[in-house]
């Protein structure tokens, strides 16, 4: 028993210890190495963005791959860690000899990693994270994003509530998020955004339940009491469900309009609600499986679907987005070694993303290092041309990519801070 | 401030604390009978979410069948965990520790079986037929499946208590918590018992997240936060006591009703707040006697 | 005598795993396995002062993190706010800090025992965490702090790992001699049997708030040395799953030994980081191991290699050898 019990306890470590974490082909190779969450509840975003990376690597390779290297990544779950993403970095970093760091869902996670990409001069693409801190405030030169940051969405929902207005005069307006960083940004961004517009408007309530809050009544008879005429909703994830589902039999969502421009139309709410989904919400996330009507969205949620069994959420598009960044980069450069011509290149990025629409295409910001996108916001109406989804999203309003960037004087002001 | 909104909001706190009982009555269960700080009882939470999902939407059954089996597959799930593997540490020195260790490796574990079984996708569940508007009464908006709920929670809690309290089975379960050895002796199979107390106390974390996931989201990671909020009841109301799981139950939603409609920035910390002035006051919980402090 | 024999054992045994650890920047083929082995440091001096309290005192603190957390935050944001000059002073800052923190908590948690005092202490350290997330003007909130650099003569990555090893040689010292010294036997004590040593006429709680400080103060030693090594702090350092680790490192390597929470600290970061690289299921792999070792090794992996020793070396005396 004791002699056995050791053996087993030694075999597991020397298991472990032999095991190599991964093999590099032996060709020319291009080493991401990604960093998302895959377990807990951001695990559904880290499944979605490995997947699609995975898919825009295999679609580059069988084109030939970018100047003669071929793309290769290895994934570790960040558990949502940011002491413990840092260590994967380093790793990727010194042992693996990775050109890019990759991923992060988490704003937390990202701000850690952006530090050791800082320190190490590796150039690390954000894919899905939205902390409009990583380009505005803590900027530094190797780091890229390539979706929407916050300030972004909230530049768009301004706009839409301020046309709004025009058409439905409202005035009182309420807010509920998750009690951390991105759910208080989302609100100042909203507020800033809406008086530089010159949006008239009174608060009614601003409510922070906890991240992952299992229970929402009771914010939802406060809310209910304030009687707002708009609800702005910065949560994500399982969280937008739970709220949702809780708030439907008090009647909430008829009597106040629901908006939730970051991360509200994500696909896993269709798909997750069904026909429970009320109409006439007012959603929009950072990729739509059915806006625009292109070539390429197309493609690429199809594509998607054949590879996995589901539509993606929205995270996905961020890490293709991110493969094909890295595979435009090296191009211009012709190889991936010398970060700072990589940089320069990414600088003047122009890429055609599944999320463009016709005669629009993305392109990198050279001051901030943030993609610059069109950003759409529908409401939810019947349609299930995305099976689980019974509703999805129409009545598109869309917004010019150049009006949603934050102005220099923000950037400015945030950046002396 | 209008009165209709103080029920309201009270209401509110009712629903949040019952389906905070029931996961917390069979954490007191374990502490009370058994013995045992079962870490995973979350993981039971979650995995009766997952259990009614797939009972009611794939398998097709009547939401409450589902609820029941549910609560079945939980528990037979937690016996055969404590008939397998905590069956082994009892005795041991240094017991609770290795209880700890022992059934956070079971939150380790079960996180991944349900990955690998119902992948990462956000699951949801209907609320059941003719539960899924609301009832008005006297002007206020009430949602008919929270009132089942309570109602629910209610049943549970007296049932239990009539159970522990009037059977045979119950009067043995609260000997064991006495003295295992004495009970041993006058022939009563104390390791079925406890296997029992601890199928019975899973049941009951699973019934809790079956009755949940209509109103909540049923995502992997959902155990571990449901654990320190029933933890903290468990220990307002004194270990290990049915009817303190209760009253703890209900002070820790109301406190948190109110908090939200009141000092809606500080409302996230008010339950360890609460917690904080109980145990500096009445460091043996509101209700339990035995004498916890040192002279 | 025997006890002796076996102080002694530990004593060199520890002296060889430090000299080991002092020649690893010779030996290392990346800087990644300085993280790793600094990381294993840092965990070790603070699951072994969470284990003064739990292995040796018999008090099962679950808000340890409150200590970390403080360590680590007061480096943090001595350096984001007034520079890298400020880190050494904030480190020792720290440790007197959480030294306070814990004299005016300690009187409050120290008058319960049990499951009670364990969940007062986590409370408090909860009210910490809450405090520094929702202080979001002060201490960043929920993004931490990024960019906390030690001053420029540790600022080399060698540098700064020989002077973790130096503070952390120094604590483990500092802890051996309390451990085996008549105080340490007073708590030892505490653990078995707090009425008698009442009856001796000896003060139960005074010695349990002694050893409550000085684990704190411990504590936020390896929290401040830890933001040096990230380079960031965040508000995960003061979150109740952080005590929690150092709970499960301290059973895991084995709390009835001096030397079982460094060991329980290293097989925890080391299986994290080898699982966690080579399969998403980490999870799975992490839970049987832990379950495996949790049934088969019921004293812990130190404990247990102890025994094995015995074993040995009783069985050649049989022989006559």
């Amino acid at each position: 028993m004791q002699r056995n019990s050791w053996s087993v306890f030694l075999a597991v470590v020397v298991a472990l210890a032999v095991l190599p974490s991964h093999v590099w082909a032996q060709e020319k190779v291009i080493k991401i190495g990604a960093i998302y969450p895959m377990t807990g509840r951001a695990g559904l975003y880290g499944m979605d963005s490995v997947a699609a990376m995975e898919m825009a690597m295999e679609e580059i390779n069988a084109k030939g791959g970018v100047a003669g290297y071929k793309l290769d990544a290895l994934s570790t779950d960040s558990k949502v860690k940011p002491d413990y993403s840092v260590r994967i970095a380093k790793r990727y970093i010194e042992e693996d000899k990775v050109h890019f760091l990759f991923g992060v869902v988490s704003s937390g996670v990202g701000l850690a990693v952006t530090e050791v990409s800082k320190q190490y001069k590796k150039i690390f693409i954000g894919t899905d994270h939205a902390a409009t801190e990583l380009t505005v405030d803590n900027f530094q030169p190797y780091y890229f994003r390539v979706s929407n940051n916050t300030f972004q969405s909230m530049a768009a929902g301004a706009i839409y509530l301020k046309e709004l207005q025009a058409q439905k005069p409202w005035k009182r307006i309420a807010y509920i998020g998750p009690d951390y960083a991105y759910g208080h940004s989302q609100w100042n961004e909203l507020r800033y955004c809406l008086d530089r517009l010159g949006v008239q408007y009174e608060v009614a309530g601003e409510h922070w339940p906890k991240l992952a809050q299992p229970d929402y009544t009771p914010f939802i008879t406060t809310i209910m009491k304030d009687k707002p005429d708009i609800l702005v909703s910065g949560f994500w994830g399982g969280d937008t469900v739970a709220f949702i589902k809780q708030a439907i039999p008090y009647g909430l969502l008829k009597n106040v309009l629901y908006f939730h421009p970051d991360a509200g139309g994500n696909y896993e709410l269709m798909s997750s609600m069904g026909d429970e989904l009320p109409d006439g919400l007012v959603l929009s996330a950072r990729h739509h499986n059915n806006w625009p009507d292109t070539e390429l969205n197309r493609k690429f949620v199809g594509d998607f679907f054949k590879r996995t069994g589901r539509y993606p959420s929205y995270a996905a598009e961020g890490a293709y987005a991110g493969v094909y960044a890295i595979a435009y980069a090296v191009e211009k450069v012709g190889n991936p070694d010398d970060a700072d011509a990589l940089v320069k290149a990414l600088e003047g990025m122009k890429l055609k993303l599944p999320e463009d629409p016709e005669g629009f295409t993305s392109y990198m910001d050279p001051d901030t290092h943030q993609i610059v996108q069109m950003q759409a916001i529908g409401v939810t109406m019947p349609n299930a041309d995305f099976p689980p989804a019974k509703k999805m999203l129409g009545n598109w309003k869309i917004y010019k990519a150049e009006d949603l960037l934050p102005p220099k004087e923000y950037i400015e002001m945030k950046r002396k801070k | 401030m209008d009165p209709s909104f103080l029920v309201i909001q009270g209401i509110s706190g009712l629903t949040m604390a019952m389906i905070l009982f029931l996961v917390a009555s069979g954490l007191t269960l374990l502490f009370g009978v058994v013995n045992v700080f079962n870490f995973a009882h979350g993981s039971f939470y979650m995995l009766g979410a997952y259990f009614a999902y797939t009972f009611v939407s794939i398998l097709g059954f009547n939401f409450w069948v589902s609820l029941l089996l549910a609560g079945v597959a939980a528990g037979a799930f937690g016996m055969l965990m404590e008939m397998l593997f905590l069956r082994r540490i009892y005795g041991r020195a240094e017991e609770a520790g290795f209880q700890i260790l022992l059934t956070y490796s079971f939150i380790l574990i079960i996180d991944d079986l349900v990955k690998m079984v119902w992948g990462t996708e956000y699951k949801s569940l209907q609320r059941p037929d003719g539960f899924s508007g609301s009832v008005e009464l006297l002007g206020m908006v009430l949602p008919s499946y929270n009132l089942a709920i309570i109602v629910l929670g209610l049943l549970v809690a007296v049932g239990s208590w009539l159970v522990l309290s009037r059977t045979r089975g119950g009067r043995i379960a609260r000997a064991t918590a006495i003295d295992r050895e004495m009970l041993s002796t006058l022939g009563v199979n104390v390791p079925l018992t406890l296997s029992l107390t601890f199928g019975i106390a899973t049941a009951l974390g699973g019934v809790a997240g079956a009755l949940a996931a209509p109103l909540r989201s049923v995502t992997p990671g959902a155990g571990i936060e449901v654990i320190i909020d029933s933890l903290i009841v468990v220990v307002l109301g004194g270990m290990g006591n049915f009817w303190g799981a209760l009253l703890g139950s209900l002070i820790i939603g109301e406190v948190t009703a109110f908090a939200v409609a009141f000092v809606p920035d500080w409302a996230s910390l008010f339950s360890f707040l609460v917690m904080i002035v109980v145990l500096i006051f009445k460091p043996e919980g509101l209700f339990s006697p035995a004498k916890v402090r040192r002279a | 005598m025997e006890s002796n024999k076996r102080g002694w054992t530990t004593q060199w045994a520890g002296i060889a795993v430090l000299a080991l650890f002092a020649l690893l920047p010779l030996v290392k083929t990346s800087d990644y396995q300085l993280t790793v082995a600094n990381n294993v440091l840092l965990w070790a001096v603070f699951a072994m002062s969470f284990n003064m309290l739990f292995g040796v005192t018999g008090m099962l603190s679950f808000g340890q993190a409150l200590y970390f957390g403080f360590g680590a935050y007061s480096v943090g944001l001595f350096a984001y706010y007034q520079g890298t000059w400020w880190f050494l002073p904030a480190l020792f800052l720290g440790m007197a800090g959480s030294g306070i923190l814990a004299l005016l908590i300690g009187p409050l948690v120290l008058r319960l025992t049990g499951v009670y005092f364990t969940m007062l202490t986590l409370a408090f350290a909860q009210l910490g965490w809450g405090i520094v997330v929702k202080w979001y003007d002060f201490t960043n909130g929920d993004d931490g702090i990024q960019g906390i650099m030690p001053p420029a003569a540790l600022s080399n990555k060698v540098v700064y790992y020989y002077f973790c090893l130096v503070l952390v040689s120094v604590s483990v010292w500092f802890l051996w001699r309390i451990s085996r010294s008549p105080f340490g036997l007073m708590l030892r004590c505490i653990r078995q049997n707090p009425s008698r040593v009442r009856f001796l006429g000896r003060r139960v709680k005074r010695n349990q708030l002694r050893i409550y400080v000085i684990s704190a103060v411990f504590t936020a030693l390896a929290g401040g040395l830890m933001a040096g090594v990230d380079n960031s702090v965040h508000t995960g350092m003061w979150y109740w799953t952080t005590s929690g680790e150092v709970i499960l490192m301290s059973i895991l390597g084995g709390m009835g030994q001096f030397f079982g929470p460094f060991v329980g600290a290293a097989i925890m970061i080391l299986i994290e980081d080898m699982v966690g690289a080579r399969t998403e299921f980490w999870s799975m792999v992490i839970g049987i191991v832990m379950l495996t070792m949790v049934i088969l090794l019921p004293k812990g992996v130190v404990g247990e290699l102890v025994q094995l020793k015995e074993r040995l070396f009783k069985r050649s005396s049989a022989l006559g050898v």
